[in-house]
């Protein structure tokens, strides 16, 4: 059997991937189980989905705890706590990640474990597509190539999935186009089964009772969701041109998650700590002073409309 | 002419947060847009009751971004949650229990699917018996916490889970918007008003103005919804703007039932608008339906025809 | 005799003015709408310091009466049958909290049919609610049982809310005399309600109530609940014992009757409980050796003292005053699962089902559970369910379908 574990941001597609190469391996006469785990769903936090792929009936169900192949649709999530991406990945693990670094400067910058293929698959959409949008059928391409799947599957599989979402022929057709790029152009990576890990049993620790002050769900530390960074959500950041700003303050009035503040001489200050990449000052700037740069490097700049 | 007394300009908004970044709420989120400004005139000095919906991911264990106080009810009864707060605090000042320093706004926080379905009951409820509380409805349209389904909020022509465009429905859902701030109004509250993330002058008066009444206050924010309406998250703003200068989105008040539209739209064609937004696109592909963008656009005209006249 | 002759709702509304609750937010339902009424009269003149507020629904009742007791106030409602279910998700969100406040919930069955008289699948339905449950005999033990639930739930060991369960009509219209505490004791008794960890206000904000994500907080908070209910047991046991130091009156979670020497006992809750004993009284007179063990404490189960009471008999009868489409009486179960790692268990376990709808328990159905329940002791197997039903009644019912029937169908 063949785990795979896709982790993506609400929006990017992760589940509707996991679903391509479901069908496709269902296609192709395999068994195939996919599903995916979230909250509520939430565009831009961390999810993940899974699929599996057997000659025979599938009994496990669930989370991927020990993947074969990790799918990673945004460089940002290996840092971000809450994705837990490297989850069981060992050292013969295949870990794909969408970033505009090869797998050598990758591996460099983040020393990943795992045997690493890297594709920009974000480039692939912002140039077919013209902004930024859901990779799902290049997540899912990818993913189909390296676990050895036909390109005419995955073909059907996007169509299939992408129908079920309610995209237009046309638009789906435009993303078959993408996914085809994307399969041809990734750096396969042969994946093997390792063995399987031994199993201990789990070390039971009943709590005591505690007052209710611990005990209730209830949180008395005030503003504390500072400490948790959304940083990570971006794809784009937005970034100030000082020479161009009037100092109006609508970027800070209109940032629906309050991360933009002014200084005295009216210049935004941006805590990219908590920026979740909306753009919403950059569409917002009456005189183009704040532009959107790709996140890691990637150079890609563009300004609203 | 309506004149704002408090908020001539935008330097004028405070520039300290009460609702503080780190939430898992979607990026460009409007509903959240309009909760900070609100919070900006509100304070911390707050409570507030959560129905079910999208905002209860706000305070989730352990973060909170709020310095005041939070309670999630359920999602149909956070007004009578508000009644319990808002009784048991009278009482414990009334007693000496708490000093009169300790008290706390009451505000409910409620999404479309609370306040226009299930929550009504509780809500007419609290109108009825004159509680003093904000109601803040932060109004998506549809049910946007469980993934977009037809609420009774859903305007016609829109696309939902649950209301998918057919051969028997191409328009997706067929049923036109409940108008809340009529049921709302009907109550005869001392203050009622219409707002939305891209006027902020306009939102952040109308909370200033609600805080000089003693019983309920009920606030309907657009709460433009990129994850759902199927939009860019940096058009937020835009398609806010849009909402109200078509004329579908009247910025309006109503004290102790007396309308004011605070507003006065250039009333673009309802298209540019609906153009935007995915839930609107089988309008226009693959074939326009002349006849529902039609239908959308003679109800805008009537409406503005019916409080010009 | 001592005391006022009152029914079971004024006895409810008594309990809840003696322990001079803050707020009292009602709706009305049968047959519980006594007990807010009374309290209605005396918060508008004056001699209750409460806030009464008349809400929407049960739901929104429940809801404002928990978040009432969530900002600091002491608070009291009461419900029946379909109110109790329409709050029932309520009554979660309350018990999560950790907010401790009384209801009274007058048994009625539940729809449909629709009825208005007694049994127990309304309050039973919320055994799992997180709410503590206490079910009483007699119009004193309602008063009391208010009282008593007040001190539990406001210990900090507990934190958990109280239902206190009276059967309608046989006790909630039903007089008979009752004492009254007096004022300046039950103030003793009871100390003034200060939650750590409650009360909403400006200088110390926090957040109730809170989503978690992920299922290890969720397991924790929710053990920490079962924790708080298992500690009630003790406090409970501290509680009778203060109480019948002031007032003379002794509560157990469990309340024997003539268990002594009883080969066969018979297990009930609330107010047939009465019945059982004159039953069990008569068998006696002829020489049967059977007794009764009256259920007080519903949650928490009070699994040691049930043990206690029915080791080493030689048959348990339980009578459920409930049934469980598919799977029986409610209570049996309990009592079974309960029974099971006792060595010196009984010999047989016997299920009966009676008083559905407030339907009477004849001397006679007493006389047959006395002697089904020996026969099964001496086979040494249990028996049931068995349904309390008889020959006449079901002549009756006969009657009834005849003219309900179109006629020639």
């Amino acid at each position: 059997m063949l785990a795979i574990r896709f982790h993506g941001r609400g929006g990017q597609g992760a589940k509707t991937a996991s679903r391509i190469l479901g069908t496709a391996a269902f296609l192709e006469g395999f068994v195939a189980q996919d599903s995916p785990i979230y909250g509520a769903e939430r565009r831009g936090a961390p999810v993940a989905a899974f699929t599996r792929i057997a000659r025979e009936p599938i009994r496990e169900r669930g989370i991927v705890a020990h993947p074969n192949l990790v799918v990673v649709a945004d460089a940002s999530l290996i840092g971000d706590p809450a994705a837990r991406v490297l989850q069981g990945v060992g050292e013969k693990t295949v870990v794909f990640v969408n970033s505009p670094l090869s797998a050598e400067q990758f591996r460099a910058e983040t020393s990943l474990p795992g045997r690493l293929t890297t594709l920009d698959l974000t480039e692939i959409v912002v140039q077919h597509f013209g902004k930024r949008g859901a990779i799902s059928a290049l997540l899912g391409a990818v993913a189909g190539r390296l676990v050895g799947l036909r390109q005419g599957s995955i073909h059907e599989a996007i169509a299939r999935e992408l129908a079920e979402l309610g995209l237009a022929t046309s638009d789906i057709e435009r993303n078959q186009a993408v996914a085809h790029q994307s399969y041809e152009t990734v750096q396969p990576v042969a994946i093997e089964t390792g063995v399987p890990q031994p199993i201990v049993p789990a070390q039971l620790q009943a709590p005591m009772y505690e007052p209710p002050t611990r005990g209730t769900a209830r949180i008395s530390a005030a503003a504390n969701s500072v400490l948790r960074e959304t940083g990570g959500w971006r794809t784009f950041r937005p970034v100030l041109v000082p020479d161009k700003c009037n100092g109006c303050w609508l970027c800070f009035v209109y940032c629906p998650d309050g991360v933009i503040s002014m200084t005295k001489d009216d210049k935004p200050v941006i805590d990219y700590d908590h920026c979740k990449g909306c753009q919403i000052c950059v569409h917002e700037c009456p005189t183009d002073a704040l532009v959107a740069e790709r996140e890691k490097g990637g150079g890609v700049a563009w300004r609203a409309k | 002419m309506w004149q704002r007394e408090t908020f001539k300009k935008i330097k004028q908004i405070p520039s300290e947060e009460h609702v503080f970044p780190g939430t898992s709420l979607c990026a460009g989120c409007g509903g959240l847009e309009s909760l900070r400004l609100a919070a900006k005139v509100l304070g911390d000095d707050v409570l507030y009751v959560n129905a079910a919906g999208c905002f209860t991911m706000l305070a989730a264990y352990p973060f909170t971004p709020f310095k005041g106080s939070w309670l999630y009810t359920t999602m149909g009864s956070a007004p009578a949650g508000a009644q319990g707060v808002r009784d048991a605090l009278d009482v414990l000042i009334a007693k000496g229990r708490l000093p009169k320093e300790e008290d706390l706004k009451v505000v409910v926080l409620g999404g479309d699917g609370s306040t226009y379905d299930m929550a009504l009951s509780s809500t007419s409820g609290a109108l009825y018996r004159g509680l003093d509380f904000y109601y803040f409805c932060y109004d998506n349209e549809a049910y946007g916490n469980t993934g977009m389904q037809l609420s009774s909020s859903t305007p016609y022509g829109a696309r939902t889970a649950t209301s998918p465009c057919s051969l028997q429905h191409p328009a997706g859902t067929i049923q036109e918007k409940k108008d809340i701030f009529e049921i709302w109004r009907a109550h005869t509250p001392p203050y009622i008003a219409t707002v939305a993330p891209r006027y902020p002058l306009d939102l952040e008066e109308k909370f200033a103005r609600a805080a000089k009444f003693t019983g309920p206050k009920l606030f309907l924010a657009l709460s433009a919804c990129p994850t759902g309406w199927l939009y860019d998250p940096g058009e937020t703003p835009e398609v806010a703007r849009l909402a109200v200068e078509t004329g579908l989105w009247p910025l309006k008040e109503a004290i102790n039932g007396q309308v004011t539209h605070t507003y006065i739209p250039k009333l673009k064609p309802v298209e540019d608008y609906l153009k935007l937004q995915g839930r609107f696109r089988h309008l226009f592909e693959p074939t326009r339906q002349d006849e529902a963008i039609r239908h959308i656009q003679e109800r805008v005209d009537a409406y503005w025809k019916r409080v010009s006249g | 005799m001592a005391g006022e002759m009152m029914t079971g709702n004024l006895a409810a509304a008594w309990g809840a003015r003696l322990s001079a609750v803050d707020y009292i937010p009602a709706f009305p339902i049968t047959p519980q709408t006594e007990i807010v009424e009374a309290l209605a009269k005396w918060c508008e003149s004056g001699v209750m310091a409460a806030r009464f507020v008349t809400m929407d629904s049960e739901h929104s009742m429940m809801t404002a009466a928990g978040a009432a007791a969530a900002t600091g106030a002491r608070v009291f409602t009461a419900t029946s049958s379909q109110g109790l279910l329409y709050a029932m998700e309520v009554l979660y969100s309350i018990s999560g909290w950790r907010a401790p406040l009384v209801l009274v919930n007058v048994s009625r069955a539940l729809a449909s049919p629709i009825t208005l008289e007694p049994d127990h699948n309304d309050v039973l339905a919320a055994r799992d609610s997180g709410f503590l449950q206490i079910h009483a005999e007699t119009c004193q033990e309602v008063l009391d049982s208010i009282l008593i639930a007040y001190r539990i739930a406001e210990d900090e060991r507990v934190m958990l809310p109280v239902i206190v369960n009276l059967d309608g009509f046989y006790l909630s219209f039903t007089r008979e005399p009752v004492i009254l505490p007096a004022p300046e004791q039950v103030a003793q008794f009871l100390p003034p309600f200060r939650p750590a960890h409650l009360g909403f206000k400006a200088s110390a904000p926090h957040a109730l109530g809170v989503a978690v994500l992920g299922g290890t907080p969720y397991s924790y908070f929710r053990h920490q609940m079962h924790l708080a209910a298992m500690n009630a047991l003790d406090v409970h046991s501290e509680t009778a014992a203060a109480f019948e130091r002031l007032f003379g009156r002794r509560y157990d979670v469990v309340e024997g009757y003539r268990l002594d020497d009883a080969e066969d006992v018979l297990v009930m809750t609330n107010a047939f409980a009465s019945r059982g004993k004159v039953a069990v009284d008569a068998a006696r007179a002829e020489g049967r050796r059977v007794g009764l063990l009256r259920l007080r404490m519903i949650r928490p189960w009070p699994a040691d003292a049930i043990r206690g009471a029915l080791r080493s008999r030689r048959a348990v009868a339980v009578l459920d005053q409930n049934l469980a489409p598919g799977q029986g009486g409610i209570l049996f179960q309990e009592i079974a699962a309960c029974l099971y790692h006792e060595a010196l268990r009984p010999r047989a376990l016997c299920s009966f089902i009676g008083g559905l709808g407030g339907k009477n328990l004849s001397e006679g159905e007493f006389r047959t559970i006395f002697e089904q329940t020996a026969e099964a002791g001496v086979r040494e197997k249990g028996i049931g369910p068995v349904l309390l039903y008889t020959e006449a009644e079901h002549r009756e019912m006969t009657q009834l379908q005849m003219l309900a029937a179109a006629p020639g169908s």
